[in-house]
């Protein structure tokens, strides 16, 4: 059991043993979906670039590429998205395997689910497969906001904006003797970090590569992003995959044979790159 | 087993469907006639304040404002309790059967409870007969943080109002069910909840919030009982705004005192249990949650004012004082806990008190007029954290058994007492005006914590925390205990094998009631301890007893249905549990004619 010890992951954790007699609608294995004709993808809610509301489309790299999925099981794609938990574990007890105490459906794949063995382990409920890509954090800076290569510490008096509790959070607000807590701007998302960054009213962020890059492709040429490494920064990085329930291993399956084709068909390439991000394929495949 | 299952999710869409309505009035009655509905206007501030001296009904949540949890009543006393038996059972139905762990209103005939699922019951207060029901249409797909439990109702005037999983407040016409009013006090997509019952003060309706996306802050909510209009809102965390009438009223607190940067925007100190209220002081007593983010190491300073209880102005929401029970929290010792003012002599005066029984297994007492600390004696067997209470109110810590940093290793284990679901949890204390005695349903259980360096959040890596909850006692977990509000002694106990999560009624007949999650109903001498009567309702007691008279007769009543956090935690703790059956009953006693 993992997870912050707050009374909302304590809450969180009910699902997981409540006698509800309410069991949600079971995940359909792929013969289901193929006779149901749609297949429910769960993205995490305001997460761009991977999942996000523009006006009233949701887009993002997991929106196409469920709705790639989909293509290529021959069924419609139908997407919820949802707010993230205290940690991934909890999202994939609300979202995979079990469902919320209040009840609710199950979605057929959760997108965005980190491929660690370890991991998956302690997850034994659901099935964790297809990585399709390497994650990591990076720094994006204002173009005129100073060096963007100095040693972070050096940041001091900066204005630096991270994503509300998270590892860049606490690499700026806790490394270094905590120097720079009082200069950290928290924020609700790493892009809503980058974003303040663009429009000038940050001169640092922190957040995943892919952020970073994508920030950088929205133009307006304010961003540079830096190219050094970030000392005793201690996440190498970490892959991304699928997850399914664990009843749902004939999907798993199909899923690791499907995302190698939609890379070597360049479908993932393509995806990644109109949100201006570069693919990086997952250290495990 | 396959179809089993299959057809239990059928039946559950089925109950769906049949929710739906915003009201499944099993007797949609016709309002009463306009001359009864003149003659009974149902109760106003002047009633809601005299609760505690009414003992034919029970109008607030705690049977008076103070919440004291009291009744003069004396028929049902340590010589006839034995003989007590059900005068009727009558079930909240359906499939929603999860944790009922609220608190029954009595008033004109009629017995008022919450359920949980946010569903509202009005029954006949003699037989048992549903006059009505109300489902509140819940939207699809909400995750509520914080269980689908509900603790009770508020009643004013025709109204009978209480909070919904998706954060709304809701106001029911007391005699048909039918919706008056209903506002959306938070935003349920943002993981907001609401679970507490409402109080009523000065024809306003004070709320806590409860849930939220990591990052909230606390906030109390005053809002007009005939409206729902937000009256005034006062956030727990120093630096933030409150509002009156619209206007700016003030920060809360000093802005940076007490945290770094900008991370009181985001420190936690939700209040999810509701308070208490003194009409002697004219105070509302508040207590806030933990702050955030939980790892204490990144957020130096006393954090004000999580873990705390305000004081606050019922009409403009200005806090007047506060104290903090755990500055600094590094353990989830949330301080929602309930505030019970009460008068005693202390030093030969006579003076204005308030106690409080904390997660972090101390009982507080303190000066409600001005927060001044006077005492903080464990009232559990076992606290790791800190030695006791210096006079000047703060914790002398163990520094050693403060969780660590977030690292990448995965470090040295700490084994902290109490666990975070606190020496007492939610389920709330009785004082005996009898006895001069407070009852407090308590635990015995620590935690080991360690961190957890392969954790994710939001898809990507994180540094958390792992954690195990234990027992500290091989044959019970559970504890009642007597405490002298004097010196803090304890002067009996009563343990229980599983955890006790219900609250706590005393009366005038020299009783202390209490439920447990085995099932029991249980009836304990208030001066000995010696328990004199038990009944079991079939399903774990989580809710808080009540009494009343009708007609000479003295009634108990209590709901019945196991649920709340308790239930999903592994290892020893679910041992206690686990063979402990659902349910949805209201348990009504009274003495044998």
């Amino acid at each position: 059991m993992t997870g912050g010890f707050t009374r909302r992951a304590v809450l969180a954790g009910l699902g997981a043993a409540a006698a509800l007699p309410a069991l949600p609608a079971r995940a359909m294995s792929l013969e289901k979906i193929h006779a149901a004709g749609v297949l429910r993808v769960a993205v995490y809610r305001d997460f761009e670039p991977w999942a996000w509301y523009e006006g009233a489309t949701l887009r993002g790299i997991d929106v196409d590429l469920g709705t790639a999925i989909a293509k290529k099981l021959g069924v419609r794609v139908e997407f919820r998205d949802f707010l993230a938990g205290e940690d991934v574990d909890e999202d994939l007890r609300n979202i995979v395997w079990k469902g919320p105490a209040t009840g609710g459906t199950l979605s057929d794949i959760m997108m965005h689910v980190p491929y660690d063995r370890t991991f998956a382990l302690r997850n034994d409920r659901a099935v964790i497969v297809a990585p399709y890509y390497r994650e990591g954090f990076a720094l994006g800076c204002g173009r005129d906001a100073g060096d963007c290569e100095a040693p972070p510490v050096q940041f001091k008096g900066r204005r630096i904006a991270v994503e509300l509790d998270s590892i860049p959070d606490f690499y700026m607000s806790g490394s270094f003797g905590g120097a720079l807590r009082s200069d950290v701007t928290h924020m609700t998302s790493g892009m809503a970090a980058l974003d303040a960054v663009r429009d000038g009213k940050s001169d640092v962020a922190m957040a995943t590569r892919a952020q970073v890059e994508h920030a950088l492709a929205k133009g307006g040429d304010t961003l540079i992003a830096r190219k050094g490494p970030l000392p005793a920064l201690t996440s190498p990085g970490w892959d991304i995959g699928l997850a399914v329930k664990d009843d749902s291993r004939d999907l798993g399956d199909r899923l690791d044979t499907l995302i190698p084709e939609l890379v070597a068909d360049k479908t993932v390439g393509a995806i990644f790159q109109q949100y201006g991000v570069t693919f990086r394929p997952p250290l495990a495949s | 087993m396959k179809r089993i299952l299959r057809q239990t999710s059928i039946l559950a869409g089925v109950s769906a469907l049949l929710v739906a309505p915003l009201f499944a009035a099993s007797d949609a009655a016709a309002p009463a006639p306009a001359a009864v509905e003149t003659a009974n206007a149902g109760p106003n501030d002047a009633d809601l304040m005299n609760d505690e001296k009414t003992p034919d009904d029970v109008l607030t949540y705690g049977m008076g404002p103070r919440a004291q949890r009291f009744s003069t009543l004396n028929q049902i006393n340590t010589d006839t309790v034995a003989k007590l038996v059900p005068a009727f059972s009558a079930s909240l139905g359906g499939e929603k059967q999860r944790g009922q762990e609220s608190q029954p209103l009595v008033y004109d005939g009629t017995i008022y409870v919450t359920g949980s699922y946010s569903r509202l019951f009005a029954f006949d207060a003699k037989t048992g007969e549903e006059k009505w029901q109300y489902d509140a249409r819940l939207p699809d797909a909400i995750v509520p943080c914080c269980d689908v439990v509900n603790r009770g109702a508020a009643i004013y005037g025709d109204k009978i109002i209480f909070g919904t999983l998706d954060a709304r407040l809701v106001a029911l016409n007391r005699h048909t069910g039918k919706v008056i009013w209903n506002k959306p006090i938070a935003d349920y997509k943002a993981g907001y909840s609401f679970t507490a019952a409402p109080m009523i003060v000065h024809g306003k309706v004070i709320v806590g919030n409860s849930g939220g996306e990591f990052g909230v802050v606390g906030e109390v909510q005053a809002r007009d009982v005939n409206t729902g209009e937000l009256v005034w809102s006062r956030p727990t965390i120093e630096g933030n705004m409150g509002m009156l009438n619209g206007k700016e009223n003030g920060i809360t607190g000093k802005t940076n005192a007490t945290w770094a940067g900008d991370q009181y925007k985001t420190g936690g100190g939700a209040t999810w249990l509701g308070g208490t209220y003194d009409p002697d002081t004219n105070l509302i007593y508040m207590g806030t949650g933990n702050p955030a983010p939980w790892n204490s190491h990144l957020r130096p300073g006393d954090n004000l004012y999580t873990a705390s209880t305000l004081a606050l102005d019922p009409d403009t929401g200005v806090i007047k004082w506060h104290y903090q029970t755990t500055p600094h929290d590094g353990w989830d010792f949330d301080g929602v806990n309930e505030l019970i003012p009460f008068d005693a002599m202390r030093n030969g005066k006579m003076m204005k008190l308030g106690a409080k029984a904390d997660r972090n297994g101390y009982f507080f007492i303190l000066d409600r007029t001005n927060g001044k600390f006077l005492q903080a004696t464990p009232f559990v067997s076992k606290t790791t954290w800190a030695t006791g209470f210096n006079k000047a109110g703060r914790p002398i810590y163990v520094d050693a058994n403060r969780p660590g940093p977030p690292t990448t290793e995965k470090g040295s284990t700490v084994f902290a007492a109490p666990a975070f679901l606190g020496a007492k949890n939610w389920m709330p204390m009785s004082y005996s005006q009898q006895t001069g005695m407070f009852y407090v349903p308590s635990n015995e259980w620590g935690m080991d914590i360690w961190n957890e360096p392969i954790a994710y959040k939001k898809g990507a890596a994180y540094l958390g925390a792992g954690f195990t909850i234990k027992p500290l006692y091989e044959d019970h977990i559970g504890v009642l205990r007597a405490i002298d509000p004097a010196t803090g002694k304890i002067a009996w106990e009563y343990k229980n094998k599983a955890p006790l999560w219900g609250g706590v009624l005393s009366t005038a007949g020299n009783l202390v009631f209490t439920g447990t999650p085995e099932g029991y109903l249980k009836a304990f001498d208030a001066k000995s301890g010696k328990e004199l009567w038990k009944f079991n309702t079939g399903s774990g007691v989580v809710g808080s007893p009540i009494t009343w008279e009708a007609d000479g007769e003295q009634y108990v009543a209590v709901m019945s249905g196991w649920g709340g956090a308790v239930p999903l935690w592994g290892g020893e703790v679910a041992k206690a549990v686990q063979h402990i059956n659902q349910g949805g009953s209201l348990w009504v006693f009274k003495l044998p004619k």
